[in-house]
């Protein structure tokens, strides 16, 4: 019988500490983040969905480079929109501070709906809100066409939005179970569909999570895309530095000291 | 002291579980911020007309009718199944992002065809779809609750069927329902309520309706032989499309007749209890 060499060899040290970012101690932590992550695109493939149809698709991103891309993508679309700017530009922040990204999207609410005619999408009583604004033939819908101008190239089947929401739900209370800080943002959803992730998907929701000291989605100041903790960071290291320099002494001759006072001089 | 026995105590506190799921529904995250959601809890006497449309509709959608019969047959047996209907108001957008998803290419005209056509659809309508979003997820939550209190639970658009017909939640524009309990295994998946309530003869039917792919025969002639039975071939049947005038008839009948009667037999009792109540 082959043994399970894994075991043979059980034993290690792990030292976890969230500071400083990206240091071996604080990618240990991102793992279990990670793994949390993978836990919630589970549930997400779980939820429940009309008629029980799968049309979940889901896309886990990590590391320095890939989330400093997505937040730079939102930072491009914040500046597109007045409504969006503030809100998306903080989002920016909260996503740099993020140790993994879940994207999740629905690959039907824009190609085949449900078809029940719900009315949800239109508020009639067929689909045809729907399909009399798509490229179709037999209701079959063509969507090599991508040069929509819109955000997002509606109109969708709102019953297949809907199936992403129980698929974001379930990812949430997943995180929410398992105490990850998470939230759901349209910035990063809209940032990852242009970016090509979930490229199948007509709608796609962005959940950012952390497993910091502090929830990085939550109580966040005003100003938040100038005021924040690396703006802070970095601007202590520019005044530190300079004060440092206008103080200059060698210190292996002389070091001041406080003076003493008479009493202690007696 | 006390000491509960039987099963009474526990079809009751579904009740008071349904009113925990309910705060789930409630702090479940948001992707806007800005969606009103509204929870309400029925059950008893008052399952009554969701029942009664359901039962309407059921004869229209083997769905429904499969939700209609669960539901009714657990509350006729006294086992105490519990509505938990959600609704949110998904029209008007106050989001102004113009993001395309609702087909329109800005908030303003979307909330412009809205005002026409607010609440008509059978689930209600139309729909902001990150709104949609924000609703859903909190069903989601609200199912999720349901499991980690072990209580057997589905989500149906059958009861947000009903829900958006007797004018359920009335401020909210799209409507859902989540079944609750009895406290027992298996009500709302494999369904013990439907035993016996169907022929072999209907399940192939259905299926033969639903899949007729599955049975094609050699579809090189153009027109192929359908596989309906294990002699296929003696003799050969075929499918064909057509319009039904019967099942038109069979939904104008139930849509525009069966339902209006009984939402004016509901409609002031379920209106007169939202009188005074604000939030």
């Amino acid at each position: 019988m082959k043994k399970y060499e894994e075991d043979l060899n059980f034993r290690g040290e792990e030292y976890v500490n969230e500071w400083t970012p990206w240091s071996p101690q604080d990618i240990r932590r991102k793992k279990g983040s990670l793994e949390a992550a993978r836990l919630m695109l589970n549930s997400a493939l779980t939820a429940p969905a009309a008629g029980g149809v799968p049309s979940t698709e889901a896309c886990i991103v990590y590391g320095q480079e890939e989330i400093e891309t997505i937040a730079r993508k939102i930072e491009e679309i914040a500046h597109q929109k007045k409504s969006w700017k503030e809100p998306f530009l903080y989002e920016a922040v909260m996503v740099r501070d993020s140790d993994v990204i879940l994207f999740i999207g629905n690959t039907r609410c824009h190609e085949s709906p449900l078809d029940a005619g719900c009315g949800q999408c239109g508020g009639g009583l067929d689909c045809s809100y729907f399909y009399d604004q798509k490229e179709h033939k037999y209701g079959i819908v063509d969507t090599s066409n991508r040069s929509s101008d819109k955000d997002i190239d509606g109109p969708l089947c709102s019953a297949r939005v809907n199936d992403l929401g129980y698929a974001v739900g379930s990812a949430l209370w997943t995180a929410h179970t398992l105490m990850v800080d998470a939230r759901p943002f349209a910035s990063v959803g809209l940032a990852g569909m242009q970016l090509g992730y979930c490229r199948g998907s007509g709608m796609v929701v962005g959940v950012p999570m952390a497993t910091k000291a502090k929830n990085p989605y939550v109580d966040v100041n005003v100003d938040y895309h100038l005021i924040n903790k690396d703006r802070v960071l970095d601007h202590t290291r520019k005044i530190y530095q300079t004060t440092r320099i206008i103080r200059g002494f060698d210190y292996r001759k002389w070091i001041p000291k406080p003076e003493k006072s008479d009493e202690e001089d007696k | 002291m006390g000491h509960l026995i039987g099963k009474q105590y526990c079809q009751e506190h579904v009740l008071e579980a349904a009113k925990s799921i309910a705060l789930a529904v409630h702090k479940a995250p948001m992707i806007t911020g800005k969606t009103e959601v509204e929870v309400e809890v029925i059950w008893g006497e008052d399952l009554e007309p969701i029942i009664e449309v359901m039962g309407a509709v059921g004869q229209l959608m083997r769905y429904v009718y499969w939700d209609y019969e669960t539901i009714k047959n657990c509350y006729e047996k006294g086992e105490n199944p519990v509505i938990i209907a959600i609704g949110g108001k998904t029209a008007p957008s106050n989001l102004a992002w113009d993001c395309g998803s609702c087909g329109f290419n800005t908030c303003k005209e979307f909330n412009k065809y809205a005002k026409d056509v607010m609440g008509g659809g059978q689930l209600g309508g139309p729909s902001c779809n990150w709104k949609a979003l924000d609703l859903h997820i909190a069903c989601d939550w609200a199912c999720a609750s349901a499991w980690q209190y072990k209580i057997d639970n589905r989500i149906m658009g059958s009861v947000g069927f009903a829900l958006n017909a007797l004018d359920f939640i009335p401020n909210m524009n799209t409507k859902i329902g989540l079944a609750l309990g009895p406290p027992r295994d298996l009500v709302y998946y494999s369904r013990d309520e439907m035993h016996k309530s169907m022929t072999y003869e209907m399940d192939k039917q259905d299926i033969f309706n639903c899949i007729p792919n599955l049975f094609t025969a050699f579809p090189g002639g153009g027109t192929p032989v359908y596989k309906t039975k294990d002699e296929w071939w003696a003799p050969p049947e075929f499918m064909s499309i057509g319009q039904s005038p019967e099942a038109m008839e069979a939904m104008q009948q139930i849509m525009f007749e069966q339902i209006p009667e009984i939402i004016a037999k509901y409609s002031d009792k379920i209106q007169d209890r939202y009188k005074g109540k604000k939030e």
